[in-house]
């Protein structure tokens, strides 16, 4: 903490003034690239410095304890390069950090997927610390890591029909990471029983219109426990969703259980506008009721995330892996200015933002991550003030849906299985691996299993990362990824730099046009063959029979229901939502905190009525086209 | 020669996966074609209604999120229902779509669906065999039907003119609408200005009827993206009717086909009839002498240096100026220069200070009140800025 300050203060310059946040931490990250420099020059000059170093980097070899593979074959529980230099050596520890250290290329943690120290052998380091992760106990017999980075991601049908796939799904792990996917309707704040939608209800995701949805939608759930935590995909409503949540949760434990909920919601209103469309308020509102949202859990839940800074629906529009990284970081730092502008502390909230980004087949996913979560870390740390745990880019992953394809889908096994190896060898937090059916569909249970298992088979079955920290980090090809996409990533900065900043920019659809252009190229590569893809434009067998494959269509019985009780909600609650809604609409109108008054509207106020009432003090969002 | 195919693309309600969209629009209008863009998250009837004004040959419909089946059988339904079932209907979803799915989409009267791996040269190749042929006319058509096929033939015989002669339908004089004409660089929020008047209008006066007339650029070859429906929320209603013109050609801002097409509109029961040039450059005169009635030049603060004005011919004919995105830093001096500017060429000139994409902007109302307090003729008295 003392050296972060310190470094602060050497880092202000001049042109802090006349320079936005986001110029200023490309000037952070270059800046370190020089500090590297110096300390390599300085270890190789100065040889009392040159000394310690050795002596450091000899310390931290000698106390790494062994491990053995099954197989009995010995192995140090941490990598390192061979190097003995001093140059070398500074240009490692202050370059790339210690797996768990500042800029934490190789890792944001120090053990990740490590299986618990009891089952190794100390060897003859004696090495008596424990070495857990993040304050995680031992268990004498346990076998297996704390927890598992899988994260499974569901929605259909009506609220119970989720449910009992999360039952299904959850029955194969300790840990209940329950990952929610909603239909169209909910992620454009739209009531199920709306003129001209009925066919999309319960399609492409789980409907919810009312608190009493989302009782039913973790029904069973014990949502106080540690073992539990909720994921929810969506962005433009969120705010409404998560008041929903902790409704439903308070209804089934009490008020108390507030401060003990675990969970992500998305939130990410940048990249909806920049990518995903799932829009419903201007820009400017829609921030303003997410920071109150956020403003609001940073201080009542602190086990929740409130937002999810995703580069995936970026990557998944059609972005190069470059943009993805660049447009997230970006929007990333950009949330962080408003939060800090209304006076939160950066180290209250900024441990509470985590990242998603995509992860695909293209050459940069080999250090994508690794560079977001340097960048992340100086930024946070020489801009922002950020303390340690700010600086931590805590990361989920997802194989990219888009590099799946329909022609011979059975493949797409095989390119989910190549990048969960790429996501893993940038130590990603937590990873969803998709279904190899999911051009077709919402994932049937057989090929999500498939998926789920593909996970458990890279870190439980193999040894690639349940031995050895750095098991495959800092190959020369990988830093030389690296270095490209680092500046690649700062090149990205600058222009948005020149367009005025994130917001400027999202409004002149800068980041809209990058992303469709990319989109273009992508399809164009396609067809000319500079991106081959088996079973498509290379090796196809002829055939372009669709597979015979269970989809999982919501019956119309089922949206009937789903009307019905809406129908009987609204009526039980037509005089209290009245209220709810006009003070609600007050509270907006006056500039307060809209998120208390949002807590008590949802008691009584379905989804539709709540974002219509906003709509109306706020406006609606205008699509960019 | 032949007149563009136009066709209109969308992406159902509740749906905001235009990734593929994008990309087949940009295909189409490479080989020639007109499209009309609607966006994503639309409607079915904001579709079929869109379709019909623009007198498309086909609507082409992209859908990711489920629920296909019955969307696209709701717009050959509406379709149907509005007299206007030679529109004809086709689309894809990827994988989403399965051909199950497109049997019995095609047994509901949609054309044709594309499934995944189909190359943009198929769709393409598929659309100028099937939608090329002009159709014949429709024994009994509605109202805006009538309008809307009426508009195509006046664009059609525009194209078949040669430029010299293009001028010859005028009847300026007995028009019943009153017309605004509205230009602007690109970029300085013409198309939301638009937009957020006709919220105006639809909820200021319960029966006032609106024409638009928006131009946009053709492109390489003949083909042109005529995107501004996707950006105008408010627009998508039965009291508005919206025609999207590329300018096929004719420098300037506006199409061959625009004089007449303003006249008839003009004549065809609106309030007021709005028309949007292309964003142009300093030295346009994109309204000839009494083509509108009341001119409005849109602009951004960020023009550059002051000497810039000078050379805006716009700034000495517009009768209202606006400087819109008044957000910006740069507004208060830009306002300043603007105002200076106008001082020298000693007319009743107004300028108005608005943020058109804030909801319930001030500016906006100002310059809505001016627009209709505007008696032909006689402006009413220049108020004091904010």
């Amino acid at each position: 903490m003392a050296r972060a300050r310190g470094r602060r203060a050497e880092s202000e310059s001049e042109s802090e003034d006349t320079m936005s946040k986001l110029g200023q931490v490309v000037e952070a990250v270059e800046k370190h690239g020089r500090f590297v420099v110096d300390q390599v020059k300085r270890a190789r000059s100065d040889e009392k410095f040159g000394r310690e170093l050795a002596e450091r980097w000899n310390k931290i070899k000698a106390e790494t304890p062994i491990t053995r593979a099954p197989t009995g074959l010995p192995l140090p529980r941490l990598a390192l390069p061979e190097i003995d230099e001093p140059g070398e050596i500074a240009r490692y520890l202050f370059g790339d950090g210690l797996p768990g250290e500042f800029p934490f290329l190789n890792g944001a943690y120090r053990e990740m997927y490590l299986e618990p120290l009891q089952n190794i052998d100390q060897g003859s380091h004696g090495n008596k610390r424990s070495t857990s992760t993040n304050g995680a106990k031992l268990q004498k017999n346990g076998a297996r890591p704390q927890e598992e980075p899988t994260r499974l991601f569901s929605g259909l049908m009506l609220a119970e029909d989720t449910n009992r796939r999360f039952h299904f799904l959850s029955a194969h792990q300790r840990s209940k990471r329950l990952s929610t996917a909603f239909d169209g309707l909910t992620l454009y704040g739209i009531d199920s029983d709306a003129e001209g939608v009925f066919g999309k209800i319960g399609e492409g995701g789980v409907a919810v219109d009312t608190v009493e949805d989302m009782v039913r939608l973790y029904d069973g759930f014990d949502l106080g426990s540690p073992e539990f935590s909720a994921s929810m995909t969506i962005s433009g409503p969120a705010p409404i969703i998560m008041a929903m949540y902790i409704a439903a949760a308070k209804r089934r434990f009490g008020s108390g259980i507030v401060p003990k909920l675990r969970g992500t919601i998305q939130s990410d209103i940048f990249k909806e506008v920049q990518a995903q469309n799932e829009t419903i308020f201007p820009i400017e509102a829609s921030l303003r009721f997410l920071c109150d949202m956020i403003e609001w859990t940073a201080a009542n839940m602190p086990r929740w995330y409130p937002v999810s800074i995703s580069g995936y629906h970026i990557g998944e529009a059609g972005s190069t892996p470059v943009q993805q990284a660049a447009y997230t970081l970006s929007n990333g730092f950009a949330y962080v200015e408003l939060l800090a502008a209304r006076g939160i502390p950066v180290d209250q909230f900024g441990p509470r933002l985590s990242f998603f980004l995509d992860c695909g087949l293209d050459v940069e996913y080999i250090a994508l991550a690794r560079v977001s979560r340097k960048i992340w870390a100086i930024g946070m740390r020489d801009v922002f003030s950020a303390g340690p745990r700010a600086q931590m880019f805590k990361l989920h992953t997802q194989t990219s849906g888009r590099s799946l394809i329909a022609a011979e889908f059975k493949n797409n096994l095989t390119r989910t299985a190549a990048e969960l190896m790429l996501a893993y060898m940038n130590g990603t937090n937590s990873c969803h691996s998709n279904s190899a059916d999911e051009p077709f569909t919402t994932p049937s249970e057989e090929w999500i299993r498939l998926a789920a298992h593909g996970q458990a088979i890279l870190l439980e079955e193999s040894g690639i990362f349940k031995h050895t920290m750095n098991m495959l980090s800092g190959s020369p090809g990988m830093k030389a990824v690296e270095r490209a996409v680092e500046k690649a990533i700062l090149d990205e900065f600058r222009e948005i730099e020149s367009l005025g900043g994130v917001l400027a920019a999202v409004e002149n659809r800068y980041q809209r046009s990058q992303i469709q252009s990319a989109a273009h190229r992508y399809e164009e590569q396609i067809y000319d063959g500079t991106r081959p893809i088996v079973g498509l434009t290379r090796y196809r067998n002829g055939s372009d029979e669709m597979p015979e494959i269970e989809l999982a269509r919501t019956p119309r019985s089922k949206q009937r229901l789903q009307i019905e009780r809406l129908t009987k909600f609204k009526k039980k609650n037509a005089d209290k939502a009245n209220r709810a809604l006009d003070n609600l609409a007050q509270v907006v109108d006056r500039g307060e905190n809209s998120f208390p008054a949002l807590l008590e509207a949802v008691e009584v106020c379905s989804l539709g009525q709540i974002t219509g009432r906003l709509q109306e003090v706020v406006g609606r969002f205008r699509p960019m086209v | 020669m032949a007149s563009p195919i136009r066709i209109l693309t969308a992406v159902p309600i509740c749906d905001g996966h235009d990734s593929a969209i994008n990309t087949i629009n940009l295909e189409f209008i490479r080989h020639g074609i007109e499209v009309v863009y609607l966006g994503f998250h639309r409607y079915a009837g904001d579709i079929v209604r869109a379709a019909i004004q623009e007198d498309v040959a086909a609507i082409g419909i992209s859908s990711y999120n489920g629920g296909h089946v019955e969307f696209f059988a709701e717009v050959v339904r509406q379709l149907k229902r509005r007299g206007a079932s030679d529109i004809a209907v086709f689309g894809g979803g990827g994988g989403t779509i399965t051909h199950d799915d497109a049997s019995l989409m095609k047994g509901k009267g949609v054309d044709e669906i594309f499934f995944a791996g189909t190359s943009l040269t198929d769709m393409v190749d598929y659309v100028k065999k099937h939608y090329g042929k002009r159709r014949k006319s429709r024994a009994k058509l509605k109202p805006d039907l009538l309008l809307a096929r009426k508009l195509t033939q006046l664009e059609d015989a525009a194209g078949k003119r040669s430029p010299r002669a293009k001028h010859q339908t005028s009847s300026i004089k007995h028009r019943t609408s009153k017309v605004i004409g509205i230009t602007g660089p690109g970029g300085a929020g013409k198309t939301t200005l638009i937009d957020e008047l006709v919220l105006r209008f639809l909820t200021q006066d319960r029966h006032s009827r609106i024409g638009i007339l928006s131009h946009d650029p053709s492109v390489i070859g003949e083909g042109a993206l005529l995107g501004d429906r996707a950006t105008m929320i408010n627009s998508q209603d039965d009291r508005v009717f919206m025609r999207s013109m590329a300018t096929r050609g004719q420098a300037g801002g506006l199409s061959p086909a625009t004089e007449s097409c303003l006249n008839l509109l003009a004549h065809s029961g609106f309030d007021y009839v709005i028309i949007e040039t292309v964003g142009t450059g300093q030295e346009a005169l994109p309204f000839r002498r009494q083509l509108v009635d009341q001119t409005i030049l849109v602009m951004n603060p960020d023009y550059g240096a002051r000497l810039q004005l000078q050379k805006i011919v716009m700034l000495d004919v517009a009768d209202i100026v606006v400087v819109n995105k008044t957000d910006l830093e740069r507004a208060k001096a830009a306002l300043l220069e603007i105002e200076q500017r106008l001082t020298q060429n000693k007319r009743k000139q107004q300028i108005v200070a608005t943020v058109a994409k804030r909801h319930r902007d001030a500016g906006v109302d100002e310059l809505y009140d001016l627009i209709t307090q505007d008696g032909a003729g006689a402006r009413p008295p220049r108020r004091e800025r904010k």
